[in-house]
């Protein structure tokens, strides 16, 4: 999977080389704010987003309607939002764990280019 | 979702949200609680009873106020404002409300009142119609919730009447 350079290696599965051929993902602790999620990390955190938040607020309001208590409903719910913020927030390593594989250039000369057309050419620098 | 400005965004937008629909769920609980407040208003004392020199009839009196508005308080109740207002119909307004005492409720354990109080604002009647009249004093209060829809009601109470002659 992992040969030569450090270059293929990033592109191919987004980590580092490790000694034996085989991608490690290193995670530095920049990463956990700079660097993109994955698609299925994407997904991942918003329902660890959705569904912990729902279930807080359930159980905030039943808890503060049952002991009566309004502040007791906001301190659960905030309590459930810093959580759940600590928990979807940071890019944590179980988000990617579905890499992107992009194809090596080599790999990507076998195959024909696509046609540059006219009127794309003009949609791209008119949107930008 | 991809960054963790994005991430943030969305963790707030959607937390607010849920927090929006907690409070509207709340005020809705308010509509659960039936309350059966008490209230009894006896006038002590009609100490002064004078026609004042632009024609207006003003009254002092003393009166004692027993209540018991506990059960009005839920879970979102803020604050509860009670007063105590004469009303009585005149040939040329239906209805005159005067208040005659208020007081703020801050927690349910302040809601049993029972208080003997001159009228604690000037009861001064537009004209002087108040010779005889019957009146009624009635307590209203205004219930205000933590978050949404604010309540009010009233206790009526009947059968009181100015004395005949000034004093």
């Amino acid at each position: 999977m992992c040969s030569a350079g450090m270059g293929v290696c990033v592109r191919r599965c987004g980590g580092v080389c490790g000694g034996n051929g085989v991608c490690v993902r290193r995670q530095k602790s920049s990463e956990l704010v700079a660097s993109p999620m994955d698609w299925q990390g994407q997904k991942l955190a918003e329902h660890l987003m959705q569904l912990p938040l729902v279930l807080f607020a359930v159980l905030a309001f039943i808890t503060g309607y049952v002991l009566g208590s309004f502040q007791t409903m906001l301190l659960i719910y905030a309590a459930g939002v810093i959580l759940t913020s600590l928990i979807m927030i940071p890019n944590w390593p179980f988000f990617n764990r579905h890499p992107l594989n992009w194809l090596d250039s080599s790999e990507a000369e076998k195959f024909p280019k696509p046609q540059p057309a006219n009127l794309g050419t003009k949609k791209k620098t008119s949107k930008k | 979702m991809h960054s963790v400005m994005l991430r943030a965004n969305a963790l707030v937008t959607f937390s607010v949200a849920i927090l929006a629909l907690m409070c509207a769920m709340a005020s809705l609980s308010d509509y659960l609680n039936s309350p059966s407040p008490t209230a009894q208003v006896q006038v002590l004392n009609v100490y002064r009873f004078q026609k004042k020199r632009n024609g207006d009839d003003e009254v002092s009196l003393t009166f004692n106020i027993s209540a018991n508005l506990q059960s009005v308080f839920t879970w979102n109740t803020k604050q509860v404002f009670v007063f105590l207002a004469a009303e009585y119909g005149t040939p040329k307004n239906a209805l005159n409300q005067i208040s005659l005492w208020d007081s703020i409720l801050p927690s349910k354990e302040d809601a049993k009142i029972w208080i003997q109080t001159t009228n604690k604002y000037t009861f001064v009647d537009q004209g002087s119609n108040l010779r005889n009249k019957d009146f009624n004093l009635t307590l209203h209060w205004h219930v205000m919730p933590k978050t949404g829809k604010m309540f009010a009601d009233k206790i009526a109470m009947t059968g009181f009447r100015f004395p005949e002659t000034y004093r």
